[in-house]
């Protein structure tokens, strides 16, 4: 297009365009979609056209079982945005920033058949708990669990807040946490993006140069400094420049391991109750 | 007590200052192809994207070095109008500093205060596409009086230096079929250089000349070959119609032999290359072309029938320096695949490389550089581990070359990735049908870091490296001072000895500082720039 020609499309499309959006910037961020169809319902056919589609189109961002690689973890996105939800998504983009496009171009059908597909995850690392959750809030009050963790606003914070767990950690892996904690360390919040996903929770010792020694879990690191909390909650902030050693302490936590303090059934009771938590998010 | 000829020379200094901060305070904004091609001995100003045409990224200036830089302080902070992914490596010239928000805006800023003198937002089309690339903006080139921006729906553009006012624009590609551009264009004599992104939407790559005056078409060099042109019998069928091969970031240009030297993207699609057997010339590819005519006069071939989307857009560096006691001309890359490499820059012939990071999909280069590649390094539908990741061990950040260590410096990036393989879903020409052909699930964990790599520029060896916690995507600076400035994804960024790795400086920006940085000078005063989150910060000595 020649300059005259660009300039009489622009001003042709000035009233649109100003319809559209204002202030520029929302211009990349999510568009309402349009009036569409109803919501189908997912046959076998479909959802196999759908998981061609989404491994073509959105795996490389979400991962090949949308757990997540450049994207997140979209998993359970079925039960937290509802069809309509997705739909919407997939239409108009995510969130500014977010670096996801919007793939109005699609067109309805193939984004319901996106929508049919992501729905059919299931909960995030699938899988369902066997126990009882009522019977499981007993054996999480007697364990002293909210010594270290939250739920709503009732308990301690030296751990991860557990209010939403059930809706971000599958079944599996809560199971294997209160086994093994140190093994099975969460990953920080995914949605803190200059920042890489490690394992919160990692124990640390250091040494500093005055001879001094540190350990405690990392709340934070960056290439110059390490934030730690200690057992007694006491933060330190460390520059790195000044230890002379820092030591990472595999497979530790401060979380004891509960293996041979619940039975098998308060266990699988104790985990139903955590999967509970924050499942319809 | 001075000699007369001493106060001569002083009022020479004088003189020579005044002339200077007179004409960088008037806003002269006139910078003539002389002037860029002279940039080394034009420091206090940075007129390219890669500081030169060489695409180093060095800098003379060294009033900033080992020795104070630990002094150096914020002396003022832009923050952007238009938020977002903010990559942006700016321009500055004649106390002027162009900078780009996200998606597509130039903002001129005053160089001395970081105050806006003007600022021009493109016109989008509300159904923009940018499929498998951020909506951000690298940069402008700039010439005579005009600025060039390449606009996010594949528009070039050309701004009045002084006012922003449009003098003219020209379609690159359509957007509609997922044409995007990122990237900042190269302006050379007369002409601007640009190439185009949004490979995974069913397209054929190009790289583009424009007449600078008045915007129309010079040439356009295709990367993939069509019917009847060598190199086409290494696509399958009819696969080499929408391929990729996209030419995304800013290459380098040689005035001595009028040639440009522009990386290539990955073959579409992506992780499943069943439909496209063959080597797929001329992806993942650096060619070298004929600046006036678009010819391609040589190509080198990183990553044949690629499948991990090792694109090769990383902007390739040209250095002279000698192998085996004779001075060569040179281009070198520390590409996507891991390794680094060295080649005439006049034949294009493989002269020595070596893995700069952990990959574990080859067993070295042969004579001619192609890779030995080992069994089962390919994507499957179960996922295979292979190093490095999709975004592999550097990306469309800048390395940078000293001349004074003889060192490139490389923002490099340790992860492994489980590759899958999915259906490819590929039109042609149909962005409606993107394909990709699988993806991958990138290791995450402490296991996962970057490190800036110094290397001997002749032969890949490392020299020493700088560690940093996470996935820095920054690229690097190196100065006469003897310094590397970068910073890691945790908000520090920070300056090292360029001949150790010694970190000297660091401060917490807030935020990641996902741009290559740049320095300049005005009034006599080094500045060094970092754009971090959505803020550009300058840094200076008291």
């Amino acid at each position: 297009m020649n300059a005259h020609h660009r300039l009489l499309w622009i001003a042709l499309s000035a009233l649109a365009f100003l319809a559209w959006t204002s202030p520029i910037s929302a211009q990349i961020g999510p568009a309402a979609p349009p009036p569409h169809s109803a919501h189908p319902t997912p046959t076998p056919q479909s959802l196999a056209e759908g998981k061609a589609l989404f491994e073509g189109t959105c795996a490389g961002c979400h991962g090949i079982d949308g757990s997540g690689a450049n994207g997140p973890n979209i998993r359970g996105v079925g039960k937290d945005l509802g069809p309509e939800g997705i739909y919407s998504v997939i239409y108009g983009g995510g969130a500014i920033g977010s670096g996801m496009p919007a793939f109005s171009s699609l067109g309805e059908q193939k984004i319901w058949l996106l929508v049919n597909y992501v729905s059919s995850f299931g909960e995030p690392g699938g899988g369902a708990a066997t126990g009882d959750p009522a019977k499981g809030k007993e054996v999480y009050d007697a364990s002293g669990c909210s010594n270290c963790h939250m739920i709503g606003s009732q308990g301690g914070d030296s751990g991860p807040d557990l209010s939403q767990i059930g809706g971000v950690r599958s079944v599996g892996f809560l199971h294997d946490a209160l086994l093994d904690p140190g093994a099975n360390l969460p990953q920080s919040d995914a949605s803190l993006q200059e920042r890489t996903s490690y394992p919160s929770y990692t124990m640390y010792r250091v040494v500093m140069k005055d001879g001094k020694v540190i350990e405690g879990m990392r709340l934070d690191e960056d290439s110059f400094t390490l934030q730690l909390r200690d057992a007694k909650g006491q933060l330190h902030s460390i520059n790195k420049l000044d230890a002379s050693k820092i030591e990472v302490l595999p497979d530790k936590s401060f979380m004891p391991s509960y293996k041979d303090k619940l039975t098998e059934t308060q266990l699988n009771d104790l985990v139903a109750y955590l999967a509970s938590l924050g499942a319809g998010r | 007590m001075k000699t007369s000829r001493q106060r001569w020379i002083l009022c020479g200094f004088a003189l020579l200052a005044l002339v200077l901060g007179s004409r960088a305070q008037s806003w002269a904004q006139d910078v003539t192809y002389d002037e860029i091609l002279h940039s080394a001995s034009h420091p206090q100003d940075w007129l390219t994207y890669g500081g030169n045409y060489a695409s180093q990224r060095f800098s003379e200036l060294k009033q900033v070095n080992t020795e104070n830089v630990k002094d150096l302080k914020i002396q003022w902070v832009y923050q952007l109008k238009h938020q977002g992914i903010f990559e942006s490596s700016p321009i500055v010239a004649d106390g002027i500093m162009y900078v780009t928000e996200p998606p597509t805006t130039v903002t001129a800023l005053d160089v001395r205060t970081g105050k806006p003198i003007w600022r021009w937002s493109a016109p989008l089309p509300p159904n923009l596409l940018t499929i498998g690339l951020f909506p951000t903006n690298r940069g402008v080139a700039i010439l005579d009086d005009t600025v060039y921006v390449a606009t996010i729906d594949a528009h070039l553009v050309a701004l009045d230096a002084k006012t922003g006012a449009v003098k003219w624009t020209s379609e690159i590609g359509k957007n509609s079929q997922s044409v995007a551009i990122t990237q900042a264009p190269l302006a050379i004599d007369g002409k601007i250089i640009v190439g185009m992104g949004g490979g995974e939407g069913g397209l054929r790559g190009y790289i583009d000349a424009y007449d600078a005056k008045d915007g129309h078409r010079l040439w356009r060099l295709y990367t993939i070959p069509t019917t009847g042109e060598p190199g086409v019998e290494t696509w399958e069928g009819d696969s080499y119609k929408y391929g990729g091969a996209t030419t995304w970031n800013t290459g380098a240009y040689d005035p001595e032999t009028n040639t440009l030297f522009w990386g290539t993207g990955n073959p579409a699609p992506d992780w499943n290359g069943d439909a496209r057997k063959g080597d797929n010339l001329y992806s993942c590819s650096l060619l070298a072309i004929d600046a006036d005519t678009g010819k391609m006069k040589w190509y080198f071939q990183f990553s044949p029938h690629e499948t991990h989307d090792w694109d090769a857009a990383e902007p390739p560096i040209l250095i002279d320096a000698k192998i085996d006691g004779k001075m060569r001309k040179l281009v070198v890359q520390a590409d996507r695949n891991a390794f680094y490499y060295v080649l005439d820059r006049e034949t294009g012939k493989f002269i020595a490389g070596k893995a700069y990071a952990k990959q574990t999909w080859a067993q070295g280069l042969d004579a001619n550089g192609r890779p030995i590649e080992l069994p089962n390094n390919q994507p499957t539908t179960k996922g295979n581990l292979i190093y490095p990741s999709i975004t592999g061990s550097v990306n469309w950040t800048s390395s940078s070359y000293s001349p004074l260590t003889g060192l490139v410096y490389v923002d490099t990036r340790e992860q492994g990735a489980y590759y899958f393989k999915g259906h490819p879903e590929m039109e042609p020409n149909n962005p409606h049908d993107i394909g990709g052909g699988g993806g991958q699930k990138a290791v995450l964990g402490d296991a996962a870091y970057s490190a800036i790599r110094a290397l001997d520029a002749t032969t890949g060896e490392r020299k020493w490296q700088f560690k940093m916690v996470g996935d820095s995507w920054t690229g690097t600076l190196v100065t006469a001072g003897n310094l590397v400035f970068c910073a890691d994804a945790g908000g520090n960024f920070f300056a090292l000895n360029a001949e150790t790795g010694e970190p000297l400086w660091h401060i917490q920006l807030g935020n990641s500082v996902r741009a290559n940085p740049i320095t300049y000078e005005v009034d006599g005063k080094q500045y060094v720039e970092a754009a971090a989150g959505n803020s550009v910060f300058v840094f200076s000595l008291p």
